[in-house]
């Protein structure tokens, strides 16, 4: 039989003719040079001798740019801007689909604002694949380097947004040349709605200046009318106003005071409304959500057990938990105004 | 003579010399073996409907978790088939990647493999720690290129994730310097030990037609003295352009095994020297640019095979013109390979079989998918 470009080789079962007991000490040779050869560091690949291990939690080798972990999210380290828009790109390719994705809305008309309010990848489930990071068209998502994830608790796995947050500065310092491809291509993906909001929308890499002297027209007009900061003071937005741009945080507390002033039934009955292109997490969100509402209506019991009924990953069975913690909430709000 | 009474027994499926869990249900007479079953199935995944509910696109990464030792050589054999299926054009360039990548990942299958088979006759970790260093080496290689060290999921369609780093080819140089003294040194220690020839010359032979009747392919087959290669017998990629031997055994028993996987691993570096020498020279880049990733094949289907570490890999893909398989098969070479075993096995004495086992080279990941 002939092949192309190559011979056929038929092994030799017997090619050193060695005497009985050689093979064994010339293989014991070999283990002996391994053996003297442990006293000295391996320097590069091309040794065979040599120790080539580290003692790992005191030294680490140093990982390639290219390595990739976890996706994290990237924000612009001086705004708080975040590249994401909610583009639902990454949560459709996702292949184990643990991207959870909830779009803002402008709370005024309803519409569909290029960003997320909510952002949780389930780490527990992601498979470091990497595609999420590939295919974001707004260099939002980026793969870490941090591999030192191990607990013993699960659901700490669950991310959400905040957890994700990086600045754009620490992406930059692990993986310095992939950041520098991202800002020369970044100019090639700029798109019509890019160049028409570019107060909202990602790829903050070319648009910092441009976000800067925006946020600094917002902050002006801020300033010239104070009544309108008046509401601010809502608590709990504080926290979230930390990573986003003054825009989105005076949206935000905008939408906490409209909901404050419609009084205790209001905000329970919304929730499975907003529910609806609901995904579990974001279901079982509003589920608590209604719940604590229901709380603060005056009626403790009833719907305070629902969230712990959940099973966390099907949906359906989330959203009807959510409706009923609503009904509930109702129902405890009626009791809370005839009394 | 004595007459004994036959006594069933279970290897596995937790047993260490398994290779993952697999059970081995073997009859034994005395120690003699008159019957072995292997029953697999422990490991299932669900692997081929779970990749009928994905988009081609998002295949490719579980198709690192067929064969996890050799993730390089199943993206191969996956994109293949998806661009035979498409139509789509890979640029010469990234072809060479691909070829090198595959070839590094035979060699580091070949280096763990026959750690893991001596590991099995006994010589507790030795040559497996040798064989695992070169590996290590190989896969920093990986994690430079792709990302990750296991699970690369580098290819794509139409070329393969990103090009290679600027470090990649100096320390791919210095591996290759250090290729051959790993080889010889390892066949030093192999070879010609007593105590190795012992346990493996005419052992767990498997005669040359009943090798092809169970059409085992991979170093088992070549090992039983068939010169079956398909980057010879079909060509596929650029292996067309490259010089390199196939070696055969004679005997068909486990030594054989062992000897082609040694020769194998110095013609994988023929080939990735002669890369070395050809890339420059290597049109387009690393990515055909107008390759669809999230594609939509026309309605039809397609066989694809590559030779991975461990044989024959096939994908069966049929379009139903979505952007999902409506079919997606999966030929394994570990699974095909792992069939003869109860004829491997008869005759043997019931210590052998581990070592038997061990010379098929299997990964559970890929047997029950
Ligand atoms: S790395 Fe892969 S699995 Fe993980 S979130 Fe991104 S796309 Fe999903
Ligand atoms: S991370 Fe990127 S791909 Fe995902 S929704 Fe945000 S902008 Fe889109």
């Amino acid at each position: 039989m002939d092949i192309p470009r190559g011979n056929i080789i038929v092994m030799d079962r017997r090619r050193g003719k060695l005497r009985v007991g050689q093979g064994l000490i010339q293989g014991l040779k070999v283990v002996w040079d391994h053996w003297a050869g442990s006293f000295h560091k391996n320097e590069n690949f091309s040794q065979i001798h040599g120790t080539f291990t580290v003692e790992y939690p005191d030294e680490r080798l140093p990982l390639p740019q290219t390595y990739r972990n976890m996706p994290v999210l990237l924000y612009d380290d001086e705004s708080g801007h975040e590249l994401c828009t909610g583009c639902y790109q990454c949560q459709r390719i996702c292949p184990p689909q643990v991207i959870h994705i909830t779009q803002a809305k402008d709370p005024v008309t309803g519409k569909m604002v290029p960003a997320a309010t909510e952002f949780i990848i389930e780490y527990d489930a992601c498979m470091s694949c990497g595609f999420c990071a590939e295919v974001c068209p707004f260099d939002s998502i980026k793969m870490d380097h941090v591999y030192e994830l191990s607990t013993a608790d699960r659901v700490s796995l669950t991310m959400r947004k905040a957890q994700l947050n990086r600045p754009i500065s620490y992406y930059a310092s692990i993986a310095p040349d992939l950041w520098a491809e991202v800002q020369a291509g970044a100019m090639k993906k700029l798109q019509g709605s890019i160049k028409r909001r570019p107060d909202v929308i990602g790829l903050a890499a070319v648009l910092t200046e441009k976000i800067k002297a925006r946020r600094l027209e917002l902050a002006a007009a801020a300033a010239a009318a104070p009544a309108a900061a008046a509401p601010a003071p809502a608590a709990p937005a504080a926290p979230a106003a930390k990573l986003t741009p003054e825009e989105k945080a005076a949206k935000l507390a905008a939408m906490k005071a409209t909901n404050a002033n419609k009084g205790v039934a209001a905000p329970p009955a919304k929730a499975p409304v907003e529910l609806s292109p609901a995904d579990a997490k974001a279901a079982k969100l509003a589920a608590i959500k209604a719940a604590n509402a229901a709380k603060q209506a005056g009626a403790a019991a009833p719907p305070a057990e629902v969230p712990a009924e959940l099973p966390p990953t099907d949906a359906k069975a989330a959203k009807l938990a959510a409706i009923k913690a609503a009904n509930a909430a109702k129902k405890a709000a009626e009791q809370g105004n005839s009394e | 003579m004595l007459k004994t009474e036959e006594l069933q027994i279970n290897i596995g499926p937790q047993h260490p010399s398994t290779h993952g869990v697999f059970r081995m249900l073997v009859t034994v007479d005395g120690e003699t073996i008159t019957d072995l079953k292997p029953v697999f199935g422990y490991l299932h995944r669900n692997h081929e409907q779970l990749a009928e509910m994905n988009t081609y696109q998002q295949n490719m990464p579980y198709t690192d978790r067929l064969d996890y030792f050799n993730a390089m050589a199943n993206n191969h054999a996956y994109a293949i088939a998806v661009e035979k299926l498409v139509g789509i054009e890979v640029p010469e360039r990234a072809e060479y990647i691909r070829v090198l990548m595959v070839e590094l990942t035979r060699i580091l299958n070949h280096a763990g493999a026959l750690g893991f088979l001596i590991n099995d006759m006994g010589a507790w970790q030795t040559q497996l720690a040798f064989g695992m260093r070169e590996r290590e080496k190989i896969l920093d290689l990986f994690e430079s290129a792709s990302g990750a060290r296991l699970m690369c999921n580098y290819f794509r369609f139409g070329g393969v994730a990103r090009d290679l780093p600027a470090d990649f080819m100096p320390r791919l140089k210095d591996l290759l310097l250090a290729m051959p003294g790993f080889v010889d040194e390892m066949e030093r220690l192999l070879r010609e030990n007593e105590i190795l020839l012992q346990r493996s010359e005419g052992i767990g032979i498997l005669p040359q037609e009943l090798a092809l009747a169970y059409s085992v392919t991979g170093p088992v087959l070549r090992g039983s003295g068939v010169a079956y290669d398909i980057r010879k017998a079909e060509p596929y990629s650029i292996y067309d352009r490259f010089d390199f031997d196939v070696p055969v055994g004679s005997v068909g028993d486990v030594y054989d095994r062992i000897l082609v996987r040694i020769e194998e691993m110095r013609q994988s570096k023929r080939i990735i020297e002669q890369i070395i020498e050809q890339l420059p020279d290597a049109q387009g880049g690393y990515m055909n640019p107008k390759a669809r990733q999230n594609v939509r094949p026309p309605v039809g289907d397609v066989y694809a095979r590559v030779e991975t570490p461990k044989g024959e890999l096939g994908f069966y893909l049929v379009s139903d013109g979505s952007t999902k398989p409506y079919r997606y098969k999966v030929r394994a070479p570990s699974f095909i390979n792992l069939t003869p075993l109860g004829d491997m096995c008869r005759g043997y004495k019931v210590a052998d079989v581990v070592v038997i086992l061990g010379s098929i080279d299997i990964v559970m990941g890929e047997v029950d998918r």
